[in-house]
């Protein structure tokens, strides 16, 4: 299984630096050998911005958890790079330690985070109702159980099956939290009926 | 982007999240912060060798040193063990070579003189004479060593008191005393 189909784009092995660049493995095999860290710095430098907005968005924005996450998922990572069959791409791995270790953080802040109550309230509404804010900011203001599951199926496109497969849910329970994101982003990002946007000079 | 679910995006919707930012560039010192924990961790840098990790290197060391001394041990009890094996079998050999040497010199000592008792006659006088002094010089160097040998046995106190008197007179048929003596 691979549910996150990072793009080749976001693996930092480009057409053109591919034949000069060290590949994820080999950098890896370098890691686990000889623990070089040269080649970890090369190896987090290639990964880490598709990880850290990763879990920022997972996170509800929160810079400070975003970087804890990513320190752990390297940790985790590193830690696990023996045992790593190469079966899916490195950051495909790296992006499913990070979720794990998004789950964790929501668990020591909220043990129900992926209780699906439909009278949960987004985090943060908007300070006035004339305001629009744009999709990022409306994904942060989710709940946390309803967020990831947008993110994993509509930003990283994970099917349901794989997001329940993720999360230890039902495939079912995907799809009821999905379909309650989406209509509490709708909602954020809908202006109020009546209201007309006011140019200012 | 899927489309299995019942409340489906919108192209639009799509297209909004399709332009999410898929990167993000956390603190600088974000790096700095995991390689150290990496280091802290012996994941990476000098601790991934096995002499910087404490303790699997102790134990390592343990180990060694446990299989040297015990080695040693064993070595040095095989190796007295196989000399006092082989003392003792040289020994036990050797001594049972001296007491066949004595079996059969013994028995040659008192067939010889059984020979020569039987050639004693008139025409052999000054050599039965020559060998009766060399059967008496042997039996004294024998009783000797006997002394040494065995010095609390009767046979041997028997003999040493019989040797420390006086030289012995000759009998009425020219034969000293020795000859009441059975000594073999």
């Amino acid at each position: 299984m691979q549910p996150f189909r990072v793009p080749e784009a976001h693996t930092g092995v480009s057409e053109v630096t591919a034949a000069a660049a060290p590949t994820d493995r080999q950098l890896a095999d370098r890691i686990v050998r000889d623990g070089d860290e040269a080649a970890f710095r090369a190896l987090y430098r290639r990964h880490t911005p598709g990880l850290y907005r990763f879990a920022l968005r997972l996170l509800g924005g929160n810079v400070f958890d975003a970087e804890d996450v990513v320190q752990q998922t390297w940790l985790k990572g590193v830690e696990g790079l023996p045992r790593f069959r190469w079966e899916a791409g490195l950051a495909t791995w790296l992006h499913g330690i990070a979720l794990n270790c998004c789950r964790a953080s929501f668990r020591r802040k909220d043990s129900g985070w992926l209780a699906m109550d439909a009278r949960r309230e987004p985090l943060a509404t908007p300070d006035m109702p004339h305001e629009r804010i744009d999709l990022e900011s409306a994904l942060t203001r989710l709940p946390p159980g309803y967020r990831t599951v947008v993110v994993l199926h509509d930003v990283e496109g994970l099917t349901h099956e794989e997001i329940a497969e993720q999360l230890g849910v039902s495939a079912n329970t995907s799809k009821s939290q999905l379909s309650r994101g989406r209509r509490m982003l709708r909602s954020m990002l809908t202006p109020p009926e009546g209201w007309k946007a006011e140019v200012q000079p | 982007m899927r489309s299995d679910d019942l409340t489906d995006l919108t192209p639009a919707e799509r297209e909004e999240f399709a332009a999410l930012p898929r990167d993000a560039e956390p603190g600088r010192m974000l790096e700095e912060r995991t390689v150290a924990a990496l280091r802290e961790h012996g994941l990476l840098g000098r601790r991934r060798r096995a002499w910087a990790r404490p303790a699997p290197f102790l134990a390592a060391a343990a180990a060694a040193v446990a299989l040297f001394v015990s080695g040693l041990a064993v070595g040095q009890w095989l190796g007295t063990r196989t000399v006092v094996a082989s003392v003792a079998s040289a020994n036990h050999e050797s001594a049972l070579q001296m007491a066949a040497a004595v079996q059969r010199s013994g028995s040659a000592y008192v067939a010889a003189l059984t020979a020569l008792a039987q050639v004693s006659d008139s025409t052999n006088g000054p050599s039965v004479e020559q060998g009766r002094e060399a059967a008496l010089a042997a039996l004294y160097a024998a009783v000797a060593e006997l002394m040494v040998l065995a010095p609390d046995d009767p046979v041997t106190v028997a003999l040493r008191d019989l040797f420390d008197r006086p030289a012995p007179t000759q009998g009425t048929a020219g034969q000293p005393e020795i000859r009441n003596v059975v000594w073999f």
